[in-house]
């Protein structure tokens, strides 16, 4: 298997990056601010880092095939507004889902067979799907909130599973799967030889494009799941209520190790990205740092951890 | 080997043609079982072209395939799969970041099971896929770890998994372009018996190479292919070299450059005193004079072109001290430049040329800035350098200003280290001179490696090839793990004393 | 052997090569003047016209060094957030000292630092140029954002309006520019050893670094040029709209690399001119303005436009493979 050896060793030098300076973001907040580390706030960070996560996870896998996906956050904000329509005009929670799994879907499709069937480069094919995506929310909405009062939603921000927070729950399960899928199957495997030798698996007669545009379905289908907990925590569609949440995304993955050539790519690492992120966004909100400003600093993590691999002679 | 019997596979009036240029023509012989059938020709002379056929990447446009007698079609690969052909690129296709296994695997990995009955379709069972793996890594000798990532792996060893690649996919026909290109002798000699071993299974070996020892070597039978047409099959018994060569070419050429050696007692050029670098030097010292051609000879993995990176500033020097015309030297590329020293990468295509690019702009760069001091590039004057450097070259191309990707290898070779002569660089580092050349223009390189030395520079040249450096050489450094095991001055230089300096057994 | 491999490419020779591609773009751009004018009246009028060279003029000024950024195979999408805060500092400063020089000078400088980022990032850090610049465009617009406020600047000097509204000779301003810029990237790109080298970058960046090419410093260059025309266009920019918020700039990124495929350049590297990027940036503007006067509404210009960037690197795309499956 790809993972890094499980010793503690073998685990602090593979990612110095991404583990020194979620340790120094949490010690460094912590002292500036008193709210930092209490009970509801770090349940805060959880609940908010949980979108980021799922939207993360198979930015990973398309990053590793040397692509990248950024309507990713256009195409969550498109599956949210659809969810929050279809249970505004009646609908029950699991046909929204499926519109929003349906939506995210769709664009996915697009996206892989742009890419892999007629081998456009992904930031433009992405750029393109997400203007189209923030386009139709902005038609769909005309330009307002969809508030939603659902029942069924609020069950599933509030509720919990085995004593851990139902969106918690969904993201352990979406990171669960998403390991397996990455490092147990076929699909995983190939992945890995999307970005580090296509030529290979075409040579062993695995139809790649086909393999490439499920990467990309995938990205899809995670936001549409993704739009789930954040109309929850909204109690709203809004139209652009996700727009740049790929940067995170991006910024968590490429902070957590995985590189953009040769298919390496580390599904932990994002994890740690993720939280590295969501902490350093909490801790900025809690300074009442405002979230323009806040991109910045994320700009500026990146860099830091980029910094720090290569100080470390990780190239 | 047993002419009754029925060939494993034969060809028939193979022809495939791409446009403007045939690159077979009715090319017909046969495979029998267990027997090693050598390929040989120039470059263009349809090798590859014929090899792609094979494995069912290109589809040939007239012709019959037989396997066994039945005629049968090979489109794709897995047909090629089909019928036991399996093909071993010099462009090797494996993935990085997977391990060995995997790769070794790749498109059939073993499904995982949950019970005796019910399996998981899509997961994979990592155990047995790793157990199968280490049986052909046993087979063929290799103690590598299975879980090994794939790019943690040298040329030489990545070849090794391709090679158990195939035959993990029970191939009956192997086809090997060039296997020993980038191996050791000692790793040639473990590849020989592998292949005796298979011979003796029955495998046929389909082996493109461009050296005749081995041909003549492992040999059961040659074919010579010329100008994508086979030119004649013959045993290595009733043949000669040259008779094979002239098959090759047309015209009976040298297959040893004849050099003249003299006294080699100039100035020292280069002086490396334990030069360490972070990409596998451990402590080098060696120097070069005005007017010699210095060997660094070595088994693959030896750390001979990390050597060469590390001088010229392609790699990070870590300790150790470089002395350029007796001037500290120390830098990046462009400074290595700047100071004298020229590097022909073992790789031309992906490292030493531009391809997109015309002939005249690759032969340009590197000495624009001597060229050009003012920074402004006048377009007359470089096309005069150009074609005096084409001219001088004698490289064969309809006009400066084609891309250089037309050009065939000796051609593109010569462009590679003619570029360096418009900017006075008196330091050459050769890295595989003649790799992947014909023999043809094999002497012409060397001529010009030796026509730059006789105009007072000097050359360090790395050659897997010994008889490349036994002949061509002053004097040579053996090198083994990062480090100089010994020197051999031009009496001791023998193909015997670089292999037992090489390869030291404790 | 056997040379007969391939007619002669798009390489032939750096100056026929050339004329043919830009030549039949120019043809392009006359072939929808044509359509224009039977399709509209108030196509042909001076007034138009005069529009469409005014803003083909911006358009080609911050197309043509995101031109030599993609000649390296390498991307700018921070090109239109740049603008903003070019032109916002700018304002800022022109409106604190009243001084028009002094405001130019810190348009044009805060491009530079934006462009000098971008190259650190792309050169030394190693990042892929479209995440780094994808991030430095994030990062420029929060900083506009911030800055601003929500406040407008407005009300310049006239002499300083005049870079981006007046006349010479019946000439906009601009397009002066666009052509003295035309001439010094040109002469930067065909005539200078950097251009050679950049060229070369673009084309094979190891080849080119294993032949002396100091690559890191080449790379810095080209986005510090990018970077400084941005700058630069957003003065023009400023001086014609007479005001500065927060949001400007945003809606450039995708025309400016419009302009740039358009005119031949290819996002694979090594390939591209500037002469090229001023005809693409006719084209498209050309085109957008054709919109308009069949009363298109204007937000179909950005599906346009991006279509247009997809078919532009669909073609690249294509005539890239088949040149590599000939090799």
């Amino acid at each position: 298997m790809n993972r890094p050896p499980a010793t503690l060793a073998g685990v602090l030098a593979r990612v110095p990056g991404v583990a020194w300076i979620l340790g120094l973001l949490v010690i460094g907040f912590s002292f500036f601010s008193r709210d930092f580390l209490s009970g509801p706030n770090i349940h805060n960070i959880g609940l908010q880092s949980v979108i980021l996560l799922i939207l993360a996870l198979p930015q990973t896998m398309i990053i590793m095939t040397e692509g990248v996906d950024i309507a990713a956050g256009a195409v969550l904000t498109l599956a949210s507004v659809v969810l929050a329509w279809v249970l505004v005009h009646g609908g029950s929670l699991p046909l929204a889902l499926a519109a929003s799994l349906a939506t995210g879907m769709m664009f996915g499709l697009a996206n892989g067979m742009l890419v892999a069937l007629l081998k456009m480069p992904p930031f433009v094919v992405t750029l393109g799907t997400l203007g189209v995506a923030q386009g139709l929310a902005l038609i769909v909405t005309d330009g307002q909130s969809i508030v939603v009062s659902s029942d069924a939603l609020q069950a599933i921000y509030n509720g919990e599973i085995a004593g851990l927070p139902l969106p918690l729950a969904i993201g352990v399960a979406v990171y669960a799967v998403s390991h397996g899928l990455l490092y147990h199957t076929r699909f995983g495997t190939y992945v890995f030889a999307l970005g580090g030798n296509p030529e290979a698996l075409k040579l062993a007669g695995i139809r790649a494009d086909a393999y490439l545009i499920a990467v990309y379905v995938l990205g899809g289908l995670m936001a549409g799941l993704a739009a789930l907990i954040l109309t929850a925590r909204m109690s709203s569609g809004h139209p652009t209520s996700a727009i740049g949440m790929e940067f995170d995304a991006i910024a968590a993955v490429v902070v957590g190790g995985t590189s953009f050539e040769r298919g390496k790519g580390w599904l932990f690492g994002t994890l740690l990205g993720v939280v590295a992120v969501g902490v350093l966004r909490n801790g900025l909100n809690l300074l009442t740092i405002p979230s323009s400003a806040q991109v910045a600093c994320i700009g500026l993590l990146v860099i830091v951890a980029m910094l720090v691999d290569g100080l470390k002679g990780r190239r | 080997m047993g002419e009754a019997t029925v060939p494993l596979l034969e060809l028939r009036g193979i022809s495939k043609n791409f446009p403007g240029v045939k690159a077979l023509d009715d090319v017909s012989f046969a495979v029998y079982p267990g027997e090693v059938h050598m390929l040989i020709g120039e470059n263009g002379a349809g090798k590859s072209s014929l090899m792609k056929v094979l494995c069912g990447a290109y589809t040939a446009d007239a012709g019959q395939f037989f396997s066994n007698g039945e005629p049968v079609a090979i489109r794709s690969p897995a047909d090629a799969r089909k019928f036991g052909i399996a093909v071993i690129f010099q462009e090797l296709s494996l993935v990085p970041y997977l391990n060995i296994a995997q790769n070794i695997f790749l498109g059939r990995e073993f499904r995982a099971r949950i019970s005796t009955r019910i399996d998981l379709p899509g997961f994979i069972d990592h155990a047995r896929m790793h157990r199968e793996a280490r049986k052909i890594l046993d087979l063929l000798g290799l103690e590598l770890s299975t879980r090994t990532l794939v790019h943690e792996l040298g040329v030489a060893q990545q070849q090794m998994v391709e090679i158990a690649k195939a035959l993990s996919q029970h191939a009956r026909i192997l086809v090997m372009d060039e296997p020993t290109a980038a191996l050791s002798e000692r790793e040639t000699e473990r590849l020989f018996a592998m292949i005796r071993q298979l011979q003796a299974e029955g495998v046929a070996i389909i082996y493109i190479s461009h050296r005749m020892a081995e041909v003549f070597a492992m040999g059961d039978r040659v074919t010579v292919l010329r100008d994508g047409r086979k030119v004649g099959s013959r045993l290595p018994g009733e043949a000669t070299p040259d008779e094979l060569v002239r098959m090759m070419v047309g015209r009976s050429v040298d297959m040893t450059y004849a050099r003249r050696f003299g006294n080699c007692d100039g100035e020292v050029i280069l002086d490396v005193k334990d030069l360490h670098s972070e990409n596998g030097v451990h402590g080098v010292s060696l120097n070069v004079r005005r007017g010699e051609i210095v060997g660094l000879s070595g088994l693959v993995g030896a750390g001979r072109t990390e050597v060469a990176r590390a001088i010229f500033g392609a790699d990070k020097v870590t300790a150790g001290e470089i002395r350029l015309f007796g001037q500290p030297h120390q830098g990046s590329p462009d400074q290595a430049v700047k100071a004298g020293i020229a590097l022909i990468p073992e790789n031309r295509k992906a490292e030493g040329l531009a391809l997109i690019r015309t002939v005249c702009d690759n032969l340009v760069l590197p000495g624009m800035r001597k060229v050009f001091p003012s920074r402004i590039y006048k377009a007359a004057r470089a096309r005069k350098i150009a074609r005096d450097l084409i001219e001088r070259l004698r490289i064969s191309t309809p006009s400066p200003f084609r891309a250089v990707q037309v050009l065939s290898g000796g051609n593109q070779q010569k462009v590679v280290i003619g570029k360096w002569l418009s900017s006075e660089s008196r330091f050459f580092i050769v890295d595989e001179p003649t790799r992947g050349i014909d023999v043809g223009a094999k002497a012409e390189i060397f001529a010009l490696i030796d026509q730059l030395v006789q105009q007072g520079a000097g050359v360090l040249m790395i050659s897997s090839e010994l008889s490349e450096i036994v002949h061509v050489c002053d004097r040579a450094y053996v090198m083994r793990d990062g480090r100089i095991a010994g020197h051999l001055a031009r009496e001791e230089l023998s193909e015997e004393n670089i292999l037992k300096l090489g390869m030291h057994h404790e | 052997m056997n040379f007969a491999l391939s007619r002669p490419g798009r390489f032939i020779g750096a100056l026929t090569a050339d004329l043919r591609t830009v030549g039949y773009r120019l043809a392009a751009a006359l072939l929808i003047c044509v359509i224009l004018t039977v399709a509209s009246d108030a196509f042909l009028t001076a007034n138009n016209l005069l529009n469409v060279l005014r803003q083909a003029s911006l358009l080609f000024l911050l197309a043509s060094g995101l031109t030599l950024v993609i000649v390296t195979a390498g991307l700018d999408l921070s090109v239109g957030a740049n603008i903003g805060l070019s032109a916002c500092i700018a304002a800022s400063v022109m409106k604190l000292t009243g001084s028009a020089l002094l405001g130019a000078a810190s348009g044009v400088g805060v491009g530079l630092c934006i462009g000098v980022a971008n190259g650190l990032l792309v050169a030394l850090m190693r990042m892929p140029p479209f995440i780094a610049t994808y991030g430095m465009l994030w990062v420029v617009h929060g900083i506009t954002f911030w800055y601003m406020a929500g406040t407008t600047i407005y009300g310049f000097p006239a002499g300083f309006r005049a870079l981006g509204s007046g006349y010479f000779l019946g000439v906009p301003i601009p397009v002066y520019l666009m052509f003295v810029f035309l001439t010094l990237g040109a002469f930067f790109a065909q005539r200078t050893t950097y251009g050679q080298e950049i060229y070369a970058i673009g084309a094979n960046r190891e080849s080119a670094r294993l032949s002396g090419v100091p690559i890191a410093r080449r790379l810095i260059l080209v986005y510090m040029v990018s970077g400084a025309m941005a700058g630069l266009a957003s003065l023009v920019f400023l001086a014609r709209m007479n005001s500065a918020e927060g949001d400007i700039g945003e809606a450039f990124t995708l025309p400016a690399i419009a302009a740039v495929l358009i005119g031949g350049t290819s996002l694979f590297g090594g390939v591209g001119t500037v002469s090229g990027t001023l005809v693409g940036a006719l084209i498209l503007t050309l085109v957008l303005n054709g919109m308009n006067l069949l009363t298109l509404d204007a937000s179909w210009q950005p599906l346009v436009t991006g279509i247009i960037v997809i078919l532009a690197v669909y073609l690249d795309t294509l005539t890239r493979k088949r040149a590599e499956a000939r090799n």
